[in-house]
């Protein structure tokens, strides 16, 4: 009788450790679940982030992104503190990505650089509020609008805050279409928004679509070495691609690869979201600085679209601007919208992709940037 | 607050994204000139 009850108490053994903090993160699994089964919310992302968050939250079950030797620990360490999932999430982008309107109509690709100054501001925010440099420069790249390149740079420089940064890059990216339109109408009148621009379409030579990831992986390897994993990666992905002799390989990289590892790194990223490292102060203020990390990145977007337009003559416009950032292709269909919106006529998706691709390339140069900035200056991970 | 690495960070990281960008813009300028678009490639070139 006596081991029929041990036997029965064991069973309890999972509602005996249930914490406050592990019930709350179950919950915010589950409320993570509704929006991407229920509301379609980035489902690709949010179902495996929300069973990881229940998972890893569930107590005894030791698949905690933390817990020594579980399944998901096994997965965390080989795939992002290695760095490897966010660095083979690019091979894939890379492969799905065409650079052609932004090859067609090069200017576009300096709104990628604008739609990177909300990092910059992030970043004096975020020191200014008191956390160290290395949390500082994970928290200010959410404004990368970029999760891949979020992830990167967290995971080597403030692991603590990965749940937290991963989860606002994700989020706000997502978001775009909400947070976007306001400041982009706010800072332009309907007469700049109305301004027309040729339908696009204009064609590249195909040898420049293969030169251009060959040349541009080279260059900017050389300028900034220290991001060489991603935009390796990004520029592979779009060779094999813009190739044409390797159609397996495209489609295991756009597919299979890119699938595979969304999979994985949601299900790891959700598994580190525990009570105790995310219900913090620390990761409201991240949430706090990544919204105003995206917006500044459309209002300095904006600026200089409106500047451009100055310079054109009236023929840029100032729209594009908000479609530098890497939000891909989220803010390019926002422009396209609002532009539409303005003036029924208005084609502006051709340009916004070419100015949302150099975005992709933006954030990744500014991410190496920094990385290669902190080594610099001597300052290596947080212990 | 550390000022000296916030805007050594700033200038740096917003100074070298810019340029960069901007090097890139010429160097596709570069290659479409070399390389400009013929009528007919579309058909035996696209992937």
């Amino acid at each position: 009788m006596d081991a029929f009850i041990d036997a029965l108490n064991s069973l309890g053994q999972g509602f005996m450790n249930l914490t406050w903090e592990a019930a709350v993160m179950i919950l915010i699994g589950c409320v993570l679940l509704y929006l991407g089964i229920g509301r379609k919310i980035e489902p690709l992302l949010l179902v495996p982030i929300g069973f990881g968050v229940v998972l890893g939250n569930l107590p005894l079950a030791n698949l905690g992104a933390q817990d020594q030797g579980g399944v998901i620990n096994l997965l965390y360490t080989a795939g992002i503190l290695t760095e490897i999932f966010p660095v083979l999430l690019f091979l894939g982008l890379g492969a799905m990505i065409d650079f052609g309107p932004m090859l067609a109509n090069p200017v576009v690709l300096i709104f990628g650089a604008a739609g990177q100054f909300g990092i910059f501001i992030t970043l004096l925010l975020a020191l200014g509020l008191g956390f160290v440099e290395q949390e500082a420069v994970s928290i200010a790249v959410i404004g990368a609008c970029d999760g891949p390149t979020a992830i990167y740079v967290t995971s080597k420089y403030a692991r603590e805050l990965l749940p937290a940064v991963s989860i606002a890059a994700y989020s706000y990216m997502a978001l775009v279409p909400i947070i976007q339109p306001p400041i982009m109408r706010g800072m332009t009148t309907r007469k700049e928004r109305e301004t027309p621009m040729a339908a696009g379409e204009k064609q590249v030579s195909q040898r420049v679509k293969v030169l251009f990831p060959i040349i541009a992986g080279i260059a900017t390897i050389l300028i900034a070495p220290m991001g060489a994993p991603l935009m390796g990666m990004l520029m592979l992905g779009n060779l094999l691609k813009e190739s044409g002799v390797v159609g397996r390989l495209v489609d295991v990289s756009q597919n299979t690869i890119a699938n595979l590892v969304t999979l994985l790194l949601g299900l790891c990223i959700g598994a580190s979201m525990l009570g105790g490292n995310f219900l913090t102060w620390d990761t409201l203020l991240v949430f706090a600085l990544g919204f105003i990390a995206i917006s500044m990145d459309t209002v300095f977007g904006m600026l200089l679209g409106k500047l451009m337009r100055v310079l054109s003559k009236g023929k840029i416009n100032p729209l594009l601007g908000a479609a530098g950032t890497s939000a891909f292709p989220m803010s390019a269909r926002v422009v396209q919208k609002e532009g539409q919106r303005a003036n029924p006529r208005n084609f502006l998706l051709w340009h916004a992709i070419g100015a949302n691709t150099g975005g992709q390339i933006g954030s990744v140069m500014a991410a190496a940037v920094m990385l290669a900035v902190l080594s610099g200056l001597g300052i290596g991970p947080l212990a | 607050m550390d000022w000296s690495f916030g805007l050594t960070m700033t200038f740096a990281g917003m100074g070298i994204t810019f340029i960069t960008l901007y090097l890139l813009t010429l160097l596709i300028r570069l290659l479409n000139k070399l390389f400009p678009f013929k009528n007919g490639e579309e058909k035996k070139g696209k992937t």
